[in-house]
């Protein structure tokens, strides 16, 4: 999205350089490009011919199909999707391979598609979204006497790492009502759960993507398969002071085993 | 090559396939809801695939009521980790307790075939001392039957899935396997690797059911990796292409997308005894049905059995259907299902592959040097991209920038996992909540607690994965705490006041009806229960149809051990195999 | 330098070898030559057979005898193996149970051949994905290749004995019976072409057979390799050399020259490359996770150990080739 297009209060996604990874030879920031990652020139979708029709939809279909916003209100939308450009951040993606998705989990709730669970001491997805939407408001108005929406990129990290740490510093009514850790989880385990369901992030990863009818001939050592390609590594650093580029652990899940939203592994 | 030959792959044809190669015709017989049969199967899944196929075979008229469809392969499965969410069991339920379990996609399916249709297809055997726990180490509780009564049924059923593995498998009580084992993937090298530095026994290229060479209309494996998305080649075994396909055959109805509500009772007089006449539900359109049976098998596995027995009370049975013991609900067990990443300099690519291939149970027995009762298995896992970054948010608190860095090292990473073996608790259990669902079927509540024992096999067992993890040459390791599986909840047992249901399935309470899934497993093992489950359901099935000629609502003619019925297995289930230590 | 010697056979000068060596050499040189090296080439198609059997039992172990017509290569290599070392025993045993044996491998090959067209076939996707199903399903040339000894075997019952005399006038060869009811012409065509086999004339219909085994293992050798991705620059060799000696083989059925020179030399070639190709499978093997301490598996699923030596094989029947008289 260029700057001329965004209307005033609807700051989204500006690429402005001081929010992109940096290039830690030159110290400038690296310029956005259609596919980050150490695969340069892979495509999984080039290899759509070789997947079976079902599978071949549903991909295509996410890629193309951006389900309308139905739940969230406007004001929510542009909020939520903030948010989620912090949790996954795509200023280093060029504005045509951004992975819409703020619509698809607007979709799950709007259809109250659930993962088969809710925790006795949640309320149901859809009110722990509106709950935590809210109290993320109010940490950024404690914080920075704010909205979100007008807070810096580094500053809307900040308040969000305060919710990862577990000790968010306002909205206290609203995490009575649910615990900070497990609105973290839905939060972020959705987020991802959309983003790396994408064939833009396969690229990035250097995933192999479906494989049926055609399956895998190279399982060890990593090797690729003839389609995939090599890894090509290169120096990034995330934008300077980012609190998202360190590890930590989150508040409450040492104590609090029996994670959310694992698919089952074995 | 671009494209396949003549370009990329089409539609599916109008046939209704299970798997690559396999279909069936799509006509089945009915028997309408007006008569009676001989047996209604509540949820086809593992056990109730199995039972209704031998069932069947053996000339009874058997309906099975499924609350999920009756999947085509082709036009329902998808390759894509995302798609697959159908997959699994994804209605309501409250999960809570001091370490609550997550459900659905963790461990309940719904849809024929059930949770062998999303496993990863691990079939380990329990080991002989599985069943009598409570004798050996004063913890859990002992099983009504012993490691020799299910040993026949284990064999039978390895050929009937059959399992591929190694021809000499060293623990428990020692066998080989029908097929043999797999080529290995990244996880696997790295697991053979650490044990083998650090000495440890290590099975490799399986027990898994997942074909290595073909069966019948069923392909060799084509180690793509999406076992838990639903195998659509038909190489990894559910129920669903090994079993239903010859239950059909010989007469079976399934009705699908039907959701039983509640089991119906004669009641003798005004005594606290009587006899199920059948089962009422909501078929494919939501209206409620009623389905009349002279026996009842429920298969609906530890969370939707109590539930429906729970929900079945009625006058003389206020407390559920079959839980005079009120042990119904309780003894819920999972199992630690840490899973242990490690990063390594080099590529694994954890993707490719299926993400069962290599086991280790060295550490399966009780060892008293380590402080605890019972023990815990390694196996290899192979997340997919969705399930790695939602592990990596709990095991490195990633996001943000952070995310991104570790996600684009997926490739570098390999993962390993503890199998463990929490004991049964009577306050791990489920109820009714207040809430219903869009039948009007209160929802479960499960509330699930860790003790003493199991806090210590999950630490002692977390820090050997890792051990394993390091010793493979990771340069990071870290873990995420999670469960696997879900057995317990209608125990079988000797003791009709400790227990609901006797060693063959029947309910103490109730005599013709029956509970066959993984619910009647009073402890568990370290062994993923798949394959119990279904040579349980043989055995069950053997029972019920020698016990038939003295009439079906009667109650226990005898308790013998039934013979056991060769002739009952699907076709192609003999004659061929690799040579293997029996 | 050259010489000739009074039977116009081709000798290089081998000075340093001891007298004894260079004539049993040139002893040898002369059975083949003249057909009469049955034992031999009894010994060489039961060992081959057994190798190869070896081999067919553990990539059909892979494939999980799924069926039970996989056992069947396994039993009838062994027993190829026993009548190959039977027809060096016994003149008898080289007539009859030898050519039986290989005759029914020989159809059991073909058989396998059709399975193994199935097996792709039958494999998602079929052979609208011919490289990633060849690749991944039952090896396509694999029963072909074992053929090759049941070939020789059959060859072999037809050959005279090593205590033969080479002046005696090779002996007449019995139709076999399926033969007799063909056409008288065909009959004829048949006792000339088993004659000159008899008396070791048959170097292009050798050369011939070099070419397809070559085919058959070369192509193996790269469906392989590819699959490994080819990690290392040497896997290319067999390919380049199986490329070679097919290249004399053929040229070889033209030219007597190309099968007096070039034959050879693509063959000592092949051969060297499969006892190479033998160690680096079997340094593959043991670097495997698990290595020597599981080395049954890592046999079994490492790289074939017993392929380069099949490979070596066909250099071994290009250099028979190259010592054969042509036919008339």
């Amino acid at each position: 999205m260029k700057a001329k297009d965004v209307k005033p209060g609807k700051v989204i996604r500006v690429l402005d350089a001081s929010t992109r990874p940096i290039d830690p030879a030159t110290g400038k920031p690296l310029e956005p490009r259609a596919q980050p990652g150490y695969y340069p020139g892979y495509d999984v979708l080039s290899q759509q011919a070789f997947w079976d029709a079902a599978t071949r939809k549903v991909v295509l279909d996410r890629v193309r199909k951006i389900p309308p916003i139905r739940f969230f209100t406007p004001d929510e939308t542009d909020l939520f999707r903030a948010v989620c450009d912090r949790i996954i951040p795509q200023n280093d993606r060029d504005s045509d391979h951004q992975i819409v998705i703020v619509n698809f989990i607007d979709e799950r709730l709007h259809e109250n598609r659930l993962d088969g669970y809710r925790f006795e001491n949640m309320p149901p997805d859809q009110k722990a979204y509106q709950l935590g939407l809210r109290a993320i408001t109010e940490i950024a108005q404690h914080l920075y006497a704010k909205s979100f929406l007008g807070l810096t990129t580094l500053e809307q990290e900040f308040v969000l790492k305060t919710v990862h740490d577990g000790n968010p510093p306002a909205g206290h009514d609203i995490w009575k009502r649910m615990p900070v850790h497990r609105f973290w989880h839905l939060l972020v385990q959705d987020i991802v759960g959309i983003y790396y369901a994408h064939p833009y992030a396969w690229n990035e990863i250097g995933f192999g993507g479906p494989a049926y009818p055609r399956g895998y001939m190279r399982l060890e050592n990593g090797d690729p398969e003839p389609w995939e390609v090599e890894e090509k590594r290169y120096e990034w650093e995330a934008p300077l002071g980012s609190p998202s580029a360190d590890y930590g652990a989150i508040a409450g899940m040492s104590e609090h085993p029996g994670a959310p939203g694992q698919r089952g592994t074995h | 090559m671009k494209t396949p030959l003549f370009g990329a792959f089409g539609a599916p044809g109008p046939k209704h396939m299970l798997g690559a190669m396999q279909s069936i015709d799509g006509r089945m017989r009915k028997y309408g809801n007006q008569g009676e049969v001989d047996f209604c199967i509540v949820g086809v899944g593992s056990a109730g695939g199995v039972l209704l196929q031998r069932l069947a075979r053996a000339g009874f008229s058997v309906v099975g009521l499924e609350a999920g469809p009756l999947w085509d392969t082709e036009r329902d499965w998808v390759s894509d980790e995302a798609g697959s969410h159908k997959l699994y069991w994804n209605d309501l339920r409250i999960t809570g307790g001091e370490h609550p379990l997550t459900l659905g996609a963790n461990n309940s399916g719904k849809g024929v075939g059930g949770g062998s249709v999303h496993w990863a297809a691990f079939v380990p055997r329990l080991h002989p001392s599985d069943f009598r726990v409570y004798s050996e180490d004063g913890v859990g509780a002992d099983w009504p039957i012993c490691y020799e009564d299910l040993k026949p049924y284990y064999e039978l059923l390895e050929r009937e899935i059959p399992v591929s593995g190694p021809a000499y498998f060293p623990w428990g009580d020692p066998h080989g396997y029908p097929y043999g084992p797999h080529p290995m993937g990244g996880c696997g090298d790295i697991l053979i690797n650490g044990c083998t530095k650090l000495g440890i026994r290590v099975c490799i290229g399986g027990p898994v059911a997942i074909l290595a060479g073909s069966h019948g209309k069923r392909p060799h494996c084509i180690y793509r990796g999406y076992c838990i998305q639903g195998c659509k080649v038909g190489a990894k075994q559910s129920t669903l292409i090994s079993h239903v396909p010859n239950a059909l055959e010989h007469g079976a109805e399934i009705r699908d997308s039907c959701m039983v509500s509640r089991i119906n009772l004669a009641r003798n007089g005004s005594s606290k005894s009587g006899t199920v006449t059948g089962v009422t539900y909501f078929d494919s359109q939501g209206h409620e049905a009623e389905q009349k049976a002279k026996a009842v098998i429920v298969c609906g596995y530890a969370i939707e059995t109590p539930r429906l027995l729970l929900n079945s009370a009625c006058p003389g049975f206020e407390n559920g259907l079959a839980n005079s013991s009120g042990t119904l609900g309780k003894y819920l067990m999972a199992q630690a299902g840490n899973v242990v990443l490690g990063r390594f300099p080099e590529l694994i690519r954890m993707y490719k592959a299926p993400p069962a291939h290599a086991m280790t149970e060295e550490f399966y027995e009780t060892d008293t040097k380590r402080g605890f009762a019972r023990g815990f298995g390694i196996q290899t896992v192979g997340p997919l991209p969705i399930a790695f970054a939602r592990q990596m948010t709990i095991a490195k608190g990633a996001w943000g920038w952070g995310m991104r860095r570790v996600m684009m090292d997926y490739n570098h990473w390999g993962a390993i996992a503890l199998l463990g073996e929490i004991l049964p608790w009577p306050d791990n259990r489920l109820e009714l909540a207040a809430e219903k669902d869009k039948y009007g079927i209160p929802v479960t509540k499960v509330t699930f607690n860790l003790h003493d024992n199991d806090k210590k096999m999950i630490e002692y067992g977390k820090n050997k994965v890792m051990e394993v993890m390091s010793a493979a040459g990771a340069e990071e390791v870290v873990q995420e705490q999670r469960y696997a599986h879900l057995v317990g909840a209608a125990r079988m047992g000797s003791d009709p006041r400790t227990s609901v249901v006797d060693g063959f399935g029947r309910t103490h309470d109730i005599p013709n009806l029956f509970v066959c899934d993984g619910s009647v497993m009073p402890t568990q093992g370290s062994a993923n229960p798949g394959l119990t489950i279904q040579a349980l359901a043989a055995r069950t099935a053997d029972y019920l149809i020698a016990q038939s000629q003295f009439g079906l609502k009667k109650g226990a003619h005898s308790s013998e051990t039934p013979r056991i019925r060769y002739d009952l297995s699907p076709p192609d289930t003999w004659g061929k195999g690799v040579p293997h230590l029996k | 330098m050259k010489a000739h010697d009074k039977f116009g056979i081709v000798r290089s000068t081998i000075a340093d070898i001891p007298v004894d060596a260079e004539h049993a050499a040139h002893e040898i040189t002369v059975h083949i030559r003249e057909g009469r090296f049955q034992r031999s080439l009894a010994l060489i198609a039961g060992f081959t057979g057994g190798m190869s059997g070896l081999e067919v039992a553990y990539e059909h172990y892979k494939g999980s005898y799924s069926n039970a017509i996989m056992y069947t290569p396994v039993i009838l290599s062994q027993a190829l193996l026993i009548a190959g070392v039977s027809g060096a025993v016994s003149r008898r045993a080289a007539r009859t149970i030898l050519p039986t044996v290989s005759a029914i491998t020989l159809v059991d090959c073909a058989i396998g051949f059709g399975f193994h067209i199935r097996g792709i076939q039958r494999k998602p996707g079929g052979w609208r994905l011919p490289v990633f199903n060849i690749i991944m399903g039952p090896p396509l040339f694999a029963p072909l290749l074992f053929g090759m000894s049941a070939y020789l075997g059959l060859i072999a019952s037809f050959l005279r004995r090593e205590s033969a005399s080479r002046f005696a006038r090779p002996g007449r060869v019995p139709l076999p019976t399926v033969s007799r009811l063909l056409p008288a012409k065909v009959q004829r065509d048949e006792i000339i072409e088993l004659q000159e086999v008899r008396e070791g004339r048959f170097q292009k219909h050798l050369a011939l057979s070099t070419a397809f085994a070559t085919f058959f293992s070369g192509f193996e050798a790269l469906y392989s390799h590819y699959k490994n991705n080819f990690k290392y620059k040497i896997q290319w060799s067999p390919i380049i050399v199986a490329g070679l000696l097919i290249g004399a083989s053929l040229g070889a059925i033209w030219k007597p020259k190309v099968a007096k020179r070039l034959l050879p030399t693509a063959s000592a070639l092949a051969i060297a490359n499969g006892t190479i190709g033998f160690c680096y499978h079997a340094r593959g093997i043991t670097r495997r996770p698990g290595g020597t301490k599981r080395l049954l598996y890592n046999i079994i699923y490492g790289p074939p150990i017993l392929a380069p030596l099949l490979f070596a094989g066909c250099g071994f029947l290009g250099l028979l080739a190259s010592m054969f008289r042509r036919e008339r």
